[in-house]
């Protein structure tokens, strides 16, 4: 019987070769998406399973109130003080280490390099049970020992086994490999991170880091570092909700008196959902997104087949008409139907895995990830995914030509009945719905991501050589870039410098409470803080709109936190409103109140207003902000280049200047719209996906519709002959037949529409004041363009019915 | 062997009501080679489809071998339909994905019949009929008399004692019409029942009675001289 259903579907299949190949290819494209798509999302939520122990390790994370970068609430990382306390006052665990990422100078030989270090307390090697390839986990408690990876010391050494070999750390401690460790699988987070290069190659004990920087093994109560860890080592005998007890326990007990307002505790989670916080941060639910759009593609490729299966199965009638004659009851007719979408969704998976591997290696390259498709592992889900595909697709058309009663069926009273006509409209309405949704999206975002990139130009981007100076340690460090300064400036390819805590786009940032009155601060708005030389708002045309600049001439202009006094502050316009003050030039001479780091309170004067610019990260979000001029806090220089000179020589030259000023540390440097396209990438990538995404949903779609068309068309060639002998115009037919096409079309996008609406504001949100006004407008244009496509794609075919000959019209029945 | 008693069979649509079949009373016996005739509208299709247990009447008495089935259900119907009836119909109802002999085939196929019987009974009833060498064709590659034979052959290989023919020669030329006709005889020769609908009075000369239907009623009903 089985055999016989496949005879039958397979001879079906070849006869009705155009409808074969637009299913099949439909189907291909569908399930390639679809399983791609789970296997991205798969991989990105199973890093970390191959290490020993992964489903006992968890990583201490924090729950902030408000908005952290992008507007998470969580945040993967901890203070720095958080592991010792665990370690000193939650008994039971296994172990607890953190591990921190830190940017600093490493002398290899004659070379010196920047390089992202981890520092690790020793337990780390106690929790992640790396593969050595000599030394053992034992070196950590060495403060002068230093980690690799297999392929870090061959690039370095040129042999794995480097032991002994010595590497400087900020030019004063030198430290010895003692371990080298095979390297870290890809899918691991310790690899993982859409912004900054941090592979897991370096690895020295924390204790290290407390020699060279200011940093206290005890750690600090306060500040984060979005790429540091802290990981628990929990007994198989203790569970995650004993552990977030003790956590929040921990917190209440070391809390300070303000902190509820920011900080609401800590949260303690799996290993492997480590990776997934690089989606986190950027505030972007990139999984399930993935997940979503392609489900909706493959709905989108179901509903193509069960519209065209419905209309071509009409066809079919007879057939069925005479089995239920010779006695074939409904559940064997319904199984035969399912056979041949079974047959199809079978062959499309296999066009599908063809795609797959050709897909996989350009999506691992272009990424940077390690997806594998093992069929091993993943037969039984690629089984399971193709026979429910076959299923859901095969079931209404096998319903629909099933139900009538034999004598219906023989005298194919289907093909004239209308009936099912709405369900098809209504499938092909949903199909349009979803994939004008998915267009008016793509071009919603992508109209946004121009906007930010055309915002970006605010600041001189691509004429601003920014160099990094943070990890510099020096007892001269103050004179040494004064120097610096003075001689960049002097560069004829140089028109201006100017050292600040940050430049435009940096995602680092740090915020105070500021007040009017003195008693106000502990519960006064964020206002964000920037430590700024006055050439700064020189070097990127930042207007005064009231008041003056910082003038190095006077006094207390000169900030220094370290000193009680009432200093001289700028504010920008939104700080303005935010403080309260009714315009910028009410706001001069006006005293401020903040807390500085030892809860004292502090007193500033605006002395100036500057205009609100875009600082902070990929979404060019405005903020409240306050400067003070404070050269110790100064960690980056911005150079601004002439226009039109050559940028080659230019930071050729700079790079000069360096070498003689401060020859003990590379240089660290990039243009100003590297920076900011380091993070602006991630949301060219996210709407190029997106629009990948939307034009397979509409191009399948389209096809969908041409195919129904076709069959429609041709069912309506009686229909046509009648009108035509009656004398319709070809013009009047190609009208009406349109109509009825196009209706559903029109429906859907009545649908579509507002439900695009709604979720581009929400994507838009997040821009909040730099978001595009031409939301509305854009979206109608994505509806026309959905509108004109369609027609594209059904005129054709209409206007060869509307033309053709009545009399063949009418011999068709 | 089947008896129909004041059936009648209704059709209404929202605002006509026809009627197709008028309290009629039948009775066919075994052996018999009954041509029901009359013409268009008279009812002769609907009677057929009743007899073969497709549609239901809407009043009256129809016995199946002694069983009252005029309200038995699609499935039930359709398990006595199986066993019991071969249906020949005017446009042969061949399925152009299926050879000859996967069309003849698919009479056993819903029957239960194990692979190797149907391939035995399946070649026998192609002999039979003649079309053997025609086997692996396929429909549209067959004359019409040709595919009328692979339809008679699909109605007896599953053996059932009744063979229904609605108006089998209509759509052949007169010479092979003449050649089904006596493929029939030959049947009924050997012991099958057939009820035949038709419009020609030649091909009905080829059975032994003929019942005439005008609005929905028997006119005559009538045994051939022998």
């Amino acid at each position: 019987m089985l055999l016989n259903y496949l005879i039958i579907a397979i001879r079906t299949l070849r006869r009705n070769a155009s409808y074969t190949v637009i299913n099949l290819f439909s189907f291909v494209l569908g399930l390639t998406i679809f399983v791609l798509g789970g296997l991205i999302v798969k991989y990105e939520q199973t890093h970390d399973l191959f290490f020993e122990n992964s489903d006992r390790i968890y990583t201490v994370g924090m729950v902030f109130k408000g908005e952290g970068i992008g507007g998470s609430s969580r945040d993967i990382t901890t203070y720095s003080a958080v592991g010792p306390l665990i370690d000193a006052e939650v008994g039971d665990l296994e172990a607890v280490a953190r591990v921190l990422i830190r940017p600093r100078v490493l002398t290899i030989g004659d070379e010196k390099i920047n390089q992202a270090v981890r520092f690790a307390d020793p337990a780390f090697l106690q929790i992640f049970k790396f593969e050595f390839i000599a030394g053992d986990a034992s070196v950590l408690h060495d403060p002068s020992s230093m980690i690799l990876t297999e392929s870090t010391a061959l690039r370095h050494f040129g042999r794995a086994d480097a032991l002994g070999e010595t590497i400087t750390l900020d030019n004063q401690l030198d430290l010895r490999v003692a371990a080298v460790i095979r390297d870290v699988p890809t899918n691991s987070h310790f690899n993982s991170s859409l912004v900054f290069d941090n592979d897991f190659e370096f690895l020295a004990p924390l204790s290290a880091l407390s020699m060279v920087s200011s940093f206290n093994i005890e750690g600090r109560w306060g500040g984060i570092w979005s790429w540091d860890h802290t990981y628990v080592l929990l007994p198989a005998t203790l569970d995650v909700t004993w552990l977030d007890a003790q956590l929040g326990a921990l917190f209440d007990r070391h809390k300070r008196p303000d902190e509820d307002e920011m900080a609401l505790g800590f949260y303690a989670s799996p290993l492997v959902e480590a990776n997934l916080s690089i989606f986190q941060n950027i505030g972007i639910p990139v999984t399930s997104i993935i997940q979503l759009l392609s489900l909706l593609v493959l709905v989108i490729v179901c509903v193509n087949y069960t519209n065209l299966a419905t209309a071509q199965a009409l066809g079919r009638s007879r057939e069925v008409g005479l089995r239920k004659t010779m006695g074939a009851s409904r559940v064997q007719l319904l199984a035969q139907f399912q056979v041949e979408s079974l047959v199809i969704t079978s062959v499309g998976m296999l066009g599908a895995l063809a795609c797959l591997e050709l897909l996989i290696p350009a999506y691992n390259k272009v990424t940077g990830r390690a997806l594998v498709l093992s069929y091993a592992s993943e037969l039984p889900t690629l089984i399971l995914t193709a026979v429910l595909v076959g299923l859901a697709a095969g079931a209404y058309p096998a319903w629909v030509i099933t139900r009538s009663s034999p004598i219906a069926a023989l005298r194919d009273e289907n093909r004239q009945g209308r009936q099912g006509a709405w369900v098809r409209s209504l499938m092909l309405g949903a199909q349009f719905a979803i994939s004008a949704f998915m267009l008016a999206l793509v071009v919603v975002v992508y109209a946004q991501n121009l906007k930010v990139e055309e915002s970006s130009y605010v600041f001189p981007r691509d004429e601003t050589y920014a160099l990094q100076l943070s990890s510099l340690k020096m007892d001269d460090k103050q004179s040494r870039l004064e120097t610096l300064s003075r001689e960049l400036e002097a560069l004829p390819e140089v028109d201006g410098v100017a050292l600040a805590s940050t430049v435009p786009f940096a995602t680092k940032w740090s915020a105070t409470r500021l007040a009017r009155d003195k008693d106000g601060s502990d519960t006064a708005p964020q206002i964000n803080q920037l430590y700024v030389a006055p050439e700064f708002v020189e070097l990127y045309d930042i207007e005064i709109l009231a008041g003056r600049n910082f003038n190095r001439d006077i006094n207390s202009d000169r900030h220094r936190s370290d000193e009680p006094g009432i200093y001289n502050v700028l504010i920008n316009e939104l700080a303005v409103s935010t403080l309260g003050f009714d315009s910028p030039q009410s706001a001069l001479g006006q005293r401020i109140y903040g807390k500085d780091d030892d809860k004292e309170t502090t007193e500033m004067v605006v002395v100036g207003v500057l205009a609100t610019l875009p600082h902070l990260g990929q979404v060019n979000l405005l903020r409240p902000q306050v400067f003070f001029m404070e050269p110790e806090k100064y960690s980056d220089l911005s150079i601004r280049l002439r226009a039109g000179g050559s940028m080659l020589e230019a930071v050729e030259a700079i790079e000069e200047v360096w070498e003689q000023v401060i020859p003990e540390y590379p240089i660290s440097g990039k243009f100003l719209s590297d920076v900011f396209l380091q993070l602006f990438n991630i949301l060219t990538v996210a709407s190029a996906s997106l629009a990948g995404f939307a034009s397979v949903a509409l191009l399948l779609a389209l096809v969908g519709l041409f195919g129904v068309t076709a069959f429609m068309a041709a069912q309506r060639t009686k229909e046509i002959g009648i009108r035509k002998s009656l004398g319709a115009s070809t013009a009047s037919l190609v009208g009406l037949m349109l109509w009825r096409f196009l209706r559903p079309v029109l429906l859907a996008l009545a649908l579509a529409l507002p439900c695009a609406f709604i979720a581009t504001s929400l994507y838009l949100d997040i821009f909040s004041e730099d978001r595009i006004t031409t939301q509305v407008p854009i979206l109608v244009l994505a509806g026309l363009t959905s509108i004109l496509l369609a027609v594209l794609t059904v005129g054709g075919r209409v206007l060869k019915v509307a033309r053709s000959n009545p009399v063949l019209a009418l011999r068709h029945e | 062997m089947l008896k129909l008693e004041n059936l009648t069979k209704v059709y209404r649509t929202q605002e006509v009501e026809t009627v197709a079949l008028n309290a009629i009373n039948v009775s066919v016996n075994r052996g018999d080679f009954v041509a029901v005739m009359g013409p268009s509208g008279c009812g002769k299709s609907t009677l057929l489809n009743v007899v073969g247990l497709l549609d239901q009447p809407t009043g009256g008495h129809y016995y199946f071998f002694d069983e009252d089935v005029a309200g038995y259900s699609e499935a039930q119907r359709s398990e006595l339909r199986k066993r019991n009836i071969g249906f020949i119909f005017q446009s042969f109802n061949l399925i152009d994905e299926l050879n000859v002999a996967e069309n003849i085939e698919l009479a056993l196929l819903y029957q239960n019949v194990s692979r190797g019987e149907r391939r035995d009974r399946v070649g026998e009833v192609m002999d039979r009929m003649g079309i053997g060498h025609r086997a692996q064709h396929m429909p549209g590659q067959l004359s019409g008399g040709q595919q009328q034979r692979v339809a008679v052959a699909r109605a007896v290989v599953a053996g059932q004692p009744l063979i229904l023919a609605d108006e089998p020669t209509g759509n052949l030329d007169s010479a092979h019409g003449h050649e089904v006709m006596e493929l029939l005889r030959s049947l009924n020769e050997e012991g099958s029942t057939i009820v035949m609908v038709t419009h020609s009075q030649a091909h009905a000369d080829h059975a032994k009675r003929t019942i005439n239907l005008l609005d929905g009623q028997v006119v005559t009903d009538a045994l051939r001289a022998a």
